[in-house]
């Protein structure tokens, strides 16, 4: 997640665009990410599709600009990207900058941020987040997709061990 | 069916110990199976009450009781469901008992005695991180 200011000039579609990193966060804050078809970046530890992030944030239409395109335009914003199916693949950005960031990241390590969170998974990657189950399974509903499973991650010791009723 | 264990992180510790959890599709609800723990203590099958909202199960007329869950009681109310459990070329169907419970603390199902444990033999291979299911005929 990108922490101090980065500011950015880029061309996206013929156009100029000043861009700050803390604007993407804030133009995504209220957006719900769609699925991960392949590539995906990092914001406020959610994945979306890149080019739903530069399309939120620039008022594009996606068919302006290549994927490779908003996918590079936002990591010069200092946000990671990866790609899905990739799981034990570090971040591109984080790879670059330290190569023991490359070893492979558990699935349980990248769940501990989403602690009391409900999210769906498939194929050992999380693919949403939500506060709610039934946000969740809404999600996965609107986008047609299915989760190989749903659960609540732990945020405390009772949520985590179930302490059998009897 | 082998299906293996589930890893899943733990509040506040660094490590991490893989647990029998196990993926089950309830009333036919199969874009969100549920993430179940394999919990022999528990003398029943019991999910939080959201499930049955998920999946249309009416409790208005359920027999209820109330039941201790980590030191609190919750109200369970009990529907027989549709359950599912599948892993690689296997999957296997039944009808069970199940006690759907609020409030509900934990993040995920307990799959207990009666509705789980009757209805397959379960091997849980903790070494090996491992478990293999036999279904049981009746």
């Amino acid at each position: 997640m990108a922490e101090k200011t980065v500011i950015r000039k880029a061309t996206i579609g013929g156009r100029s665009f000043v861009l700050r990193n803390r604007d993407v966060m804030r133009a995504l804050r209220n957006v719900e990410p769609e699925p991960i078809m392949s590539h995906y970046v990092v914001v406020g530890l959610r994945r979306f599709p890149p080019k739903q992030v530069i399309s939120a944030v620039t008022g594009l239409d996606r068919a302006d600009f290549t994927t490779h395109h908003a996918r590079r335009t936002l990591m010069r914003l200092g946000f990671s990207a990866g790609r899905h199916g990739a799981m034990s693949r570090a971040s591109d950005a984080n790879a670059q900058q330290a190569p023991s960031a490359s070893a492979p990241e558990r699935l349980a390590d990248r769940l501990r941020p989403l602690a009391g969170q409900w999210v769906a998974i498939k194929d050992g990657d999380v693919i949403h987040a939500a506060e709610s189950a039934q946000a969740l399974v809404g999600w996965l509903g609107r986008h047609g997709q299915h989760a190989d499973s749903v659960f609540r991650v732990p945020d405390d010791e009772l949520a985590a061990t179930g302490l059998a009723p009897l | 069916m082998r299906l293996n264990f589930r890893e899943i992180p733990d509040p506040g510790q660094q490590t991490i110990r893989a647990r029998p959890i196990i993926d089950v599709v309830v009333e036919g609800l199969e874009i969100a199976p549920q993430a179940c723990l394999l919990d022999s203590g528990a003398t029943a099958i019991r999910f939080g009450g959201y499930v049955a909202e998920l999946c249309g199960v009416d409790l208005s007329d359920a027999p209820e009781k109330q039941i201790a869950v980590g030191g609190a009681l919750v109200t369970a109310r009990m529907a027989e469901v549709g359950l599912l459990v599948a892993g690689g070329e296997d999957a296997y169907s039944w009808t069970a008992p199940v006690w759907f419970c609020d409030p509900w603390t934990p993040g995920f199902g307990l799959l207990g005695l009666t509705g789980f444990f009757d209805h397959f033999e379960v091997t849980i291979a903790s070494y090996e991180e491992r478990i293999e299911l036999t279904p049981i005929s009746p």
